[in-house]
């Protein structure tokens, strides 16, 4: 009994700085529910009342040190096929190192890993002179060296993959450039299912 | 966030405190306490300094690396990224180039360990603390979709995009915003002539041994814009194909995509060997097309001919030349 009564105390005053928050500052609300699914909200700004409930059950159950929430939206999540992820970088050591990082944190999550490659590295040469005048048989050749490692996943979740991939970025080493290809699938649009000529057989537009 | 923090923390302690020293612990806050250490002061107010002023040099305690236990929490010595303190790392690491005949060089002030990016907040141990806590904002695949085959059946449009990272003046990348939609024609509600139609649209979008159409976008700034107007370009192209114009009936042979026999010099040239292999001067000629065509030496000639124009091949060659035998009856 007081333990529902404590929630809907919760409830109230979550109601309340929702609605203050709403009256002051619009655009914040806005930008965190238009993200895609999964957004992660901070303690002080729930996104919708009905979803309130959820959380306050959530935050009620486990004392978490962070004051996380986390919401629950309608809108159905992406779906990738595929998601590949380049990385580039001077030396093979620290890709090998972060290779099994990415691969251990994958396993951890549950993701299923495809393909890890080894593309070629590339070597990118130029000379130059050595001296600002004059001397031209003296020159200075540099070289930059790009060693990369490709690791393929597949079927995961827009969700996971937002998750994932922050989680990979955010432990990126200093000096190492990543590119990450997306697959999304989606269904045929609804306007796509049937020509709209359909209702009306005669076409008698001019033609341009 | 932390690590800012407790740099904060440390660079307070380091200006509030004289004479404490602070060791290398990233998460301890060493504030100020006992400061009033009211010393001497006969000798020309120096704080307990020495005689040029300067702080005694103290001998550096041992590395703290002797009193780690074997067993303690690595995740807190070493939580978020920093670079190499020899101090804070129990491990013999030697990094460089060997003296000659010599080893590489300790890790006592060596350099070449500071440069390189560790992984040393990365092991598996903090690996498995932070993908727990991750784990709750993770959301399964579903499980009815486990093959590529039943992927492609019931979401046909896949929508390509690409993300870049990389440290520079900006983050921003402008390839970010290009988009790229493909989608096999076969699972498009499309009839005879719209596919006909759409393939003349589209050129050279579409992959024939694929039947796979890529529309490329990147004329928009933004990849939402892009992913729109390749929707957008998608049904446009959808509807025009089901239209049919009124100068579309005045296509010509040479328009046809594909070789068709009706109506071509192929059959007037057989209809007229036969009908003069045949015993002359027998009218109704209609009539006797409509049999000669009926015949089936007939048929296998036409489809062999339209086989050859279409593709040409040793088989199809072959099947050429077996129906000109039985028609000319060699």
């Amino acid at each position: 009994m007081a333990a529902s009564i404590a929630l809907r105390r919760e409830l109230f005053s979550l109601a309340r700085i929702l609605r203050e928050s709403l009256h002051r500052g619009p655009r914040s609300l806005t930008a965190s529910s238009s993200s895609t699914t999964c957004s992660i909200t901070r303690f002080l700004l729930p996104l919708t009342p009905s979803t309130s409930f959820q959380t306050a059950s959530w935050l009620s159950s486990t004392p978490s040190t962070f004051s996380t929430q986390i919401t629950v939206t309608k809108e159905p999540d992406t779906l990738f096929q595929k998601v590949g992820i380049l990385v580039k970088g001077h030396d093979k050591a620290v890709l090998d190192s972060y290779e099994s990082f990415a691969t251990m944190a994958a396993k951890e999550l549950g993701i299923t890993i495809n393909k890890i490659s080894e593309p070629p590295r590339d070597i990118e040469r130029f000379t130059l002179l050595k001296s600002i005048h004059i001397f031209k048989k003296h020159r200075a050749q540099y070289e930059m060296r790009t060693h990369y490692r490709h690791i393929q996943l597949s079927h995961i979740t827009g969700c996971t993959t937002q998750v994932y991939l922050e989680y990979i970025q955010r432990n990126l080493p200093e000096g190492v450039a990543m590119e990450v290809t997306k697959t999304a699938i989606e269904k045929v649009p609804d306007h796509i299912l049937e020509p709209m000529w359909k209702d009306h057989p005669t076409d008698s537009k001019p033609s341009q | 966030m932390a690590s800012l923090a407790s740099k904060a923390f440390l660079f307070l302690g380091r200006t509030n405190v004289c004479g404490l020293r602070l060791k290398e612990s990233t998460n301890r806050v060493a504030y100020a306490t006992a400061l009033s250490v009211n010393t001497s002061s006969g000798n020309k107010d120096r704080n307990g300094r020495g005689p040029l002023g300067r702080r005694p040099k103290r001998d550096p305690e041992e590395p703290r690396t002797e009193k780690m236990q074997v067993d303690q929490d690595w995740t807190a010595v070493y939580p978020t990224a920093t670079s190499f303190r020899p101090n804070s790392v129990p491990l013999p690491v030697r990094m460089g180039y060997p003296v000659k005949g010599g080893v590489p060089p300790e890790k006592k002030g060596n350099l070449e360990l500071i440069k390189i990016p560790n992984f040393l907040h990365l092991t598996p141990a903090a690996i498995k603390k932070h993908c727990e806590a991750l784990k709750p904002f993770c959301t399964e695949w579903p499980s009815a979709l486990d093959s590529d085959a039943k992927c492609d059946e019931h979401f046909p449009v896949k929508v390509e995009s690409t993300d870049y990272v990389s440290a520079g003046p900006s983050i921003r990348n402008p390839s970010a915003r290009i988009v790229h939609l493909r989608v096999k024609l076969s699972s498009l509600n499309l009839d005879d002539h719209a596919r006909k139609k759409m393939l003349k649209l589209v050129g050279e979008r579409y992959c024939k041994d694929t039947d796979i159409l890529t529309i490329t976008t990147d004329s928009c700034p933004l990849r939402q814009q892009n992913y729109n107007y390749a929707m957008y370009l998608l049904t446009v192209l959808y509807h025009e194909s089901w239209k049919i114009e009124a100068w579309e009936s005045e296509k010509t042979v040479a328009d046809m995509e594909e070789y068709s026999w009706e109506n071509s010099p192929s059959q007037k040239n057989i209809l007229d060997v036969l009908l003069r292999m045949k015993v002359a001067g027998e009218e109704d000629s209609e009539e006797v097309q409509e049999q000669l065509l009926g015949r089936q030496d007939v048929q296998e000639y036409k489809n062999s001919v339209t086989r050859l124009k279409n593709e040409e091949n040793e088989s199809s060659m072959l099947q050429y030349k077996e129906a000109v035998k039985k028609l000319l009856s060699l």
